[in-house]
């Protein structure tokens, strides 16, 4: 019996902090949900850890090209998604990210953080997601934003995943979060600059959902 | 086609593809949403089984104990504390030849308390009479369980699939989800041959003397020698009909000429590989073997694939507290009875879900290179946040 052998290089990690309570294990399966729609291998898994509301919430995803092996944690991500900025000063949030680096975060933009080397995406998603959803629910608005700034998952592909994932909780949710995830699509404050990098290149296409996440990710 | 599937979901969608009639579970973490997706499944219609909610984990395997006797097909999942507490249950299941299939979603034990992932509790039972196999993805876990039923089934041996809390069970992974119809081809209808019956009453674990009880642990020890053989058939079934395998009895990595050689269980194989791959760029010959089947132990398929190295290092997530490693013992018992003088490098690590990366891997190759890893320093070094390797 042998596996096959691979390389990792086109690996693209993302965590994910948030309080219990807003949707951050969900935000990280959506986010690789849309990875694997978009034709992409993708892994999510929470910090393994006893979750309640308002505690310190990690997730963590896996883009790749390839087949993703490892089980191990995840220590140097090229993005980390804040959802609460509440915690940036307890919890060591940015710890192993890489240099230029995506930070993209629920809230202001701390007066400290200039010149650090990392790229900054700050927005108010919590009162753009009560807009839509009744509620300061920031994740899906979050991802929307993730995705414009890196291009590494496309809208379309966002937009089946949170259609598919949150279809149990009925329709009138869905649409919501749709909405909320075209809003931090659509932010301003995203960089008008070159995606932070190449995506790369899907392994296996799974039809027209995937032809039309790929011309997203042109435009 | 494949799915985004959680660990969990996955082997529940294929313990509904095998329909078993009874399923019975106490919610534990990390296994809990193994049972609660087959629970909603029953609620729905989607599986045509009794669900019973068990007032522990000693009830739990009891009415799996009976439900099989009965001639059903019956699941039940557990971990950690919940497996120790079935124990007595499970050698008896094993002793009356129950072919009951079960997930241990592999959680640490305590004192002190630990949810997360290491292969203890398992192994703590090692010894009860079932079948072991050690998955390394979400989708080797789907196809072991699809292929515990028919091992179980024909062997007449319980088989535990053991599957990495939280690292499988909480993990979204890309999974392929055969077919009913497929399921159906390659796994019959359960037909026990032993079935109690009102219409033909016989007795189920009667006592047995001192000049008859001997032989059913040598029927039962002879029953997992045999049942190599079938795991080995029955994946290359699998394999025929559904294109992967689920591992067979071991699965080797780079083996190729490797002079020193990892052997481990589970999901550890993922990291190995990756510290493989790292050691082979730099022209070191190293390989990685993972053992799937750890009961029955494949001897012959482990000095098959271990005849040419040098070195073997054991790198496992449990501890014979007071012996050391469990399976570097039966390993280098199999080495000496086969009269092949490799030595083995025992080194303990990931207990209570220390994280086990293929920094720390290759710092443990190292050691090994560099005649470090004796009695004193057989656990694996920590890891730190930099990813830097930290030693002690």
């Amino acid at each position: 019996m042998t596996m096959e052998t691979k390389t990792e290089a086109d690996l693209h990690d993302i965590r994910l902090h948030g309080r219990g309570g807003q949707g951050t294990v969900s935000a990280a399966a959506l986010l690789a949900l849309a990875a694997f729609e978009d034709g992409f291998e993708s892994q999510a898994f929470p910090k393994f850890g006893s979750e309640r509301r308002g505690a310190p919430v990690e997730a963590y995803v896996r883009i790749s090209s390839s087949t993703i092996r490892a089980h191990n944690q995840l220590y140097t991500p090229d993005a980390v998604v804040i959802q609460d900025a509440g915690l940036l000063r307890s919890e060591p949030l940015l710890r192993g990210l890489k240099r230029g680096g995506l930070i993209v975060l629920n809230g202001e933009q701390p007066a400290a953080s200039e010149g650090d080397g990392f790229r900054w995406l700050c927005l108010p998603a919590s009162e753009i997601g009560e807009r839509h959803l009744g509620r300061p629910l920031p994740n899906t608005v979050l991802l929307g934003a993730l995705a414009a700034a890196t291009q590494w998952v496309s809208l379309a592909a966002l937009e089946k995943a949170v259609t598919n994932h949150l279809s149990r909780k009925g329709e009138e949710v869905v649409k919501a979060n749709i909405e909320a995830l075209r809003e931090g699509y659509e932010s301003p404050s995203i960089p008008t600059s070159p995606p932070i990098s190449a995506p790369p290149q899907p392994r296996f296409f799974k039809g027209a959902a995937g032809a039309v996440s790929k011309e997203e990710q042109a435009r | 086609m494949k799915q985004l599937l959680e660990g969990s979901q996955a082997v529940a969608e294929a313990v509904r593809l095998c329909r078993p009639q009874v399923v019975a579970a106490y919610p534990i973490t990390p296994q809990t949403h193994i049972i609660e997706r087959l629970a909603q499944h029953v609620a729905n219609g989607e599986l045509d089984a009794e669900f019973i909610n068990a007032e522990s984990e000693f009830g739990a395997a009891s009415i799996v104990l009976g439900a099989v006797a009965a001639g059903a097909r019956a699941f039940t999942a557990t971990a950690s504390q919940g497996l120790l507490l079935m124990t007595e249950v499970l050698y008896n299941i094993a002793g009356l030849r129950l072919p009951v299939v079960m997930v241990c979603a592999n959680r640490a034990i305590g004192a002190p308390i630990n949810i997360f992932s290491d292969h203890q509790d398992s192994m703590a039972v090692r010894d009860a009479g079932w079948v072991q196999l050690y998955v390394g993805s979400n989708q080797e876990a789907v196809d072991t369980m699809i292929q515990a039923y028919r091992i179980a089934e024909v062997c007449e041996l319980p088989v535990m699939v053991c599957m990495d809390g939280f690292l499988l069970t909480h993990t979204f992974e890309p999974v392929e989800l055969p077919s009913q119809a497929e399921v159906d081809g390659y796994l019959p209808a359960f037909q026990f041959v032993r079935t109690l019956d009102p219409a033909r009453p016989m007795t189920l674990g009667g006592a047995s003397e001192a000049d008859n009880y001997q032989p059913y642990r040598v029927a039962q020890h002879d029953a997992m020698e045999n049942a190599q053989a079938v795991i080995e058939a029955f994946d290359a079934d699998f394999e025929t009909r559904f294109g992967r395998t689920g591992g067979g009895l071991v699965q080797g990595y780079r083996l190729d000429r490797a002079t020193t050689v990892v052997l481990c269980m589970g999901t550890l194989m993922g990291a190995v590989a990756e510290a493989v791959d790292r050691q082979r760029d730099q022209g070191k010959a190293v390989g990685a073997l993972r053992l799937r089947c750890f009961r029955p132990f494949p001897v012959q398929a482990l000095l098959d694939h271990l005849k040419v190295a040098q070195r073997i290092i054991v790198l496992e997530k449990a501890i014979s507290i007071g012996a050391g490693g469990i399976v570097a013992a039966e390993l280098r018992a199999a080495l000496q009875q086969a009269e092949m003088t490799i030595p083995v490098e025992s080194v303990i690590g990931g207990l209570g879900g220390r994280d086990l990366t293929p920094a720390v891997i290759e710092a443990i190759f190292q050691q090994a290179a560099d005649e470090k890893i004796d009695t004193q320093n057989r656990f694996a070094p920590d890891h730190s946040v930099n990813g830097e390797v930290q030693h002690g």
